[in-house]
């Protein structure tokens, strides 16, 4: 079967694939992606603005020097890292209870997973508006149950805007963990078991240090998707939180500083440069392993 | 053997009193006895789905058996989870630790004992020293052949000195010439330690090398129970004559038990009548009964022989297999050919009686075995 398409191939239009078919693919994303990321990398200083025309130098130098700007990368960083961790915290057990024991709700469970990524990112962040509002459903509990005796403002802060990205980002830890959990042999635990391991110590000794693959994996699709999100820091973080795509946004549409925002971009863009090639080296080392 | 004298728990006596497993309506295990002596190399043997590997995990504690109780040494074993019981067990896909060097490996059951790092490096070393790997204590398994991973996998299992070592198939993994010196290789390391040993297997060649006794085991049942020699010379069940090894089956009618040792058996081929002899067998009652006969057994001559025990028969097919010949024979008036396996010796790769030649076929008198259905 294989070969006869590749036959086809090298006789031409006969046969089935062709390279040429991702040609209407490959230019839309040339055009629109790979050539406009080009020039924004080369072009910082020459975009047109209402501001003087400044050296590109000038707004990287601006970017990490000034204790604002800088104070903003390492909010971004620290704000991806923590909401990273609390996926981690909270992913684990659930992809230990998919992998070894949902058993035939298992298909259940990965639904309940993936079913919130299937709505608008949106929809779920103004679910949480709505919980946590100064009279929502979260405040109105607790007054009743005399927990606090006024609302407190959990919107427009860090604490939301974490809960708010935990919740949308989690599936993602959960199911790279899970495939990991899934590919270690049962008979590695049992071994460790015979050789007078607890459950507790088995799971510390081999299922844990043997899942570590997973977890390396899921940190990087997480801190990724945390350090670029956007449209929740927005709703939910309320200008309390400034971050770099947030800020990107405000030039944009405040400042009306382009050069500057292309800076940031580029520095966003490094950071998950640096985080897929992090998550290569990670693949590869593997590779060598197996 | 260890100066370690309150883990040294060596040479304990295994008893399984009633052990019964089943899964959902399918049963894996009939309630079955069986009482393995301090220091014995015992054999499940048994084609897949038999419930060999029940029977193993269910010493072993990975499955809790719905009736019964297992006894290691004495004691009461049933209901303590498998970290408690003091074993030593080998997989198939030796099942080594991915992610620690070789030395730590073999030193994660006395890092659970909580041994002292110097108890542990001597132990460790003792051990490779035992498989005959010495220094490869800093590599990773993945750095080993298979031959290799099963030696770490065997001294990781035996450096704590369990009282009973579990071997699931462990030889299953590797090729033949490797698997007949890891044979050889792990008999002298039970002897050396004698150590008594459960081995799981469906090769049962393996299982009669390797065995003070052989389980022959099927459908959930222990089929018989006896030495490597007992099983293969004397099987008690169609089963086991059948599994191990080629068999001739012969049914016909058999006299009722006297009390000399000797039983006469009728084949009826056609019209032709054939009276043979065979051992007493003083539990199977007269009636219809099955004879089986090793192909190796049975002698070919071209002239009628001074025997007893003679059929005669046309040579049908003839292959060389290098220290043998096989032959297939039809008999008159029987639908299965008869198989004769007659050594080579120093004769040519040609057949001795060609094909369509007529032939005698004899063996003696206790080499036909009455078999229970």
């Amino acid at each position: 079967m294989t070969d006869q398409v590749r036959r086809g191939t090298s006789r031409g239009f006969s046969g089935v694939v062709s390279p040429w078919w991702i040609a209407v693919t490959a230019l839309f994303l040339v055009v629109f992606f790979v050539i406009p990321i080009i020039n924004n990398l080369l072009n910082t200083d020459q975009l047109v603005t209402l501001a003087k025309q400044r050296p590109a130098s000038f707004y990287y130098e601006k970017l990490f020097t000034d204790p604002y700007y800088l104070g903003i990368v390492a909010d971004t960083v620290t704000l991806s890292v923590g909401v990273t961790v609390i996926c981690i915290i909270i992913g684990y057990p659930v992809a230990l209870f998919l992998v070894r024991h949902a058993g035939r709700w298992s298909g259940l469970v990965i639904f309940l997973l993936i079913a919130p990524l299937l709505t608008s990112i949106i929809m779920r962040t103004f679910g949480w508006r709505v919980l946590f509002a100064r009279r929502g459903l979260l405040n109105d509990f607790l007054l009743w149950i005399d927990a606090i005796e006024k609302p407190i403002l959990f919107l427009n802060g860090p604490t939301s805007a974490v809960i708010g990205l935990v919740h949308v980002l989690v599936p993602f830890m959960v199911l790279s963990i899970a495939s990991v959990l899934r590919s270690i042999d049962l008979q590695l635990e049992e071994s460790a078991r015979i050789l007078g391991a607890s459950r507790f110590k088995t799971f510390l000794k081999v299922t844990f240090p043997l899942s570590l693959d997973g977890i390396g994996t899921g940190f990087i699709i997480v801190f990724l998707l945390a350090n670029g999100s956007f449209v929740t820091l927005l709703l939910l973080g309320g200008g309390e939180l400034k971050t770099l795509p947030l800020l990107i946004y405000q030039q944009f549409t405040i400042s009306r500083d382009f050069q500057f925002a292309a800076a940031m971009s580029n520095v966003l863009l490094a950071i998950a440069v640096g985080c897929l090639y992090l998550q290569l080296r990670l693949i590869k080392r593997k590779g060598v392993k197996g | 053997m260890s100066s370690n004298n309150n883990t040294d728990r060596q040479s304990l006596e295994l008893v399984l009193r009633g052990i019964s497993k089943r899964f959902g309506d399918v049963v894996a295990l009939e309630p079955s006895d069986l009482v393995v002596k301090p220091g014995v190399l015992l054999s499940l043997l048994g084609p897949s789905g038999c419930g060999k590997t029940t029977t193993l995990r269910v010493i072993a504690g990975f499955e809790a058996a719905d009736t019964g109780s297992v006894l290691i040494g004495g004691k009461d074993v049933t209901l303590l989870p498998p970290n408690k019981r003091g074993l030593g067990m080998v997989f198939q896909n030796y099942s080594l630790f991915p992610h620690m060097t070789v030395a730590d490996n073999v030193a994660f059951g006395l890092r659970m004992e909580k041994a002292s790092e110097q108890e542990i490096k001597r132990r460790v070393g003792e051990m490779l020293d035992l498989v005959q790997l010495p220094g490869v204590e800093k590599r990773f398994p993945n750095q080993l052949s298979g031959g290799q991973q099963q030696r770490i996998a065997l001294a990781r299992s035996l450096v704590t000195n369990p009282s009973v070592l579990l071997l699931d198939e462990p030889l299953g993994a590797l090729d033949k010439n490797l698997r007949e010196t890891m044979q050889f290789e792990l008999r002298r390391i039970q002897n050396t330690l004698g150590i008594t040993t459960i081995l799981v297997t469906h090769d049962q060649e393996e299982a009669l090398t390797l065995s003070d006794q052989v389980v022959v085991m099927d459908q959930g049942r222990f089929q018989q129970i006896g030495t490597p020699s007992e099983v293969y010379e004397s099987p008690e069940t169609r089963f086991v004559s059948e599994f191990l090894g080629t068999s001739n089956l012969l049914s016909g009618d058999i006299s009722a038990p006297t009390d000399s040792d000797d039983r006469k058996v009728t084949l009826q081929y056609g019209e032709v009548k054939t009276v043979i002899e065979s051992p007493g067998a003083p539990s199977i009652p007269a009636g219809p009964a099955t004879i089986a006969i090793r192909p190796e057994k049975i002698v070919l001559s071209k002239r009628s022989p001074e025997m007893r025990n003679v059929l005669q028969g046309i040579v049908k097919g003839h292959v060389f297999r290098g220290s043998y010949h096989a032959y297939e024979i039809s008999v008159a008036g029987r639908d299965d050919p008869i198989f004769v396996y007659d050594q080579a010796g120093e004769r040519s790769t040609d057949a001795v009686h060609p094909i369509g030649s007529g032939v005698y076929l004899t063996w003696k008198r206790e080499n036909s075995v009455v078999l229970r259905d």
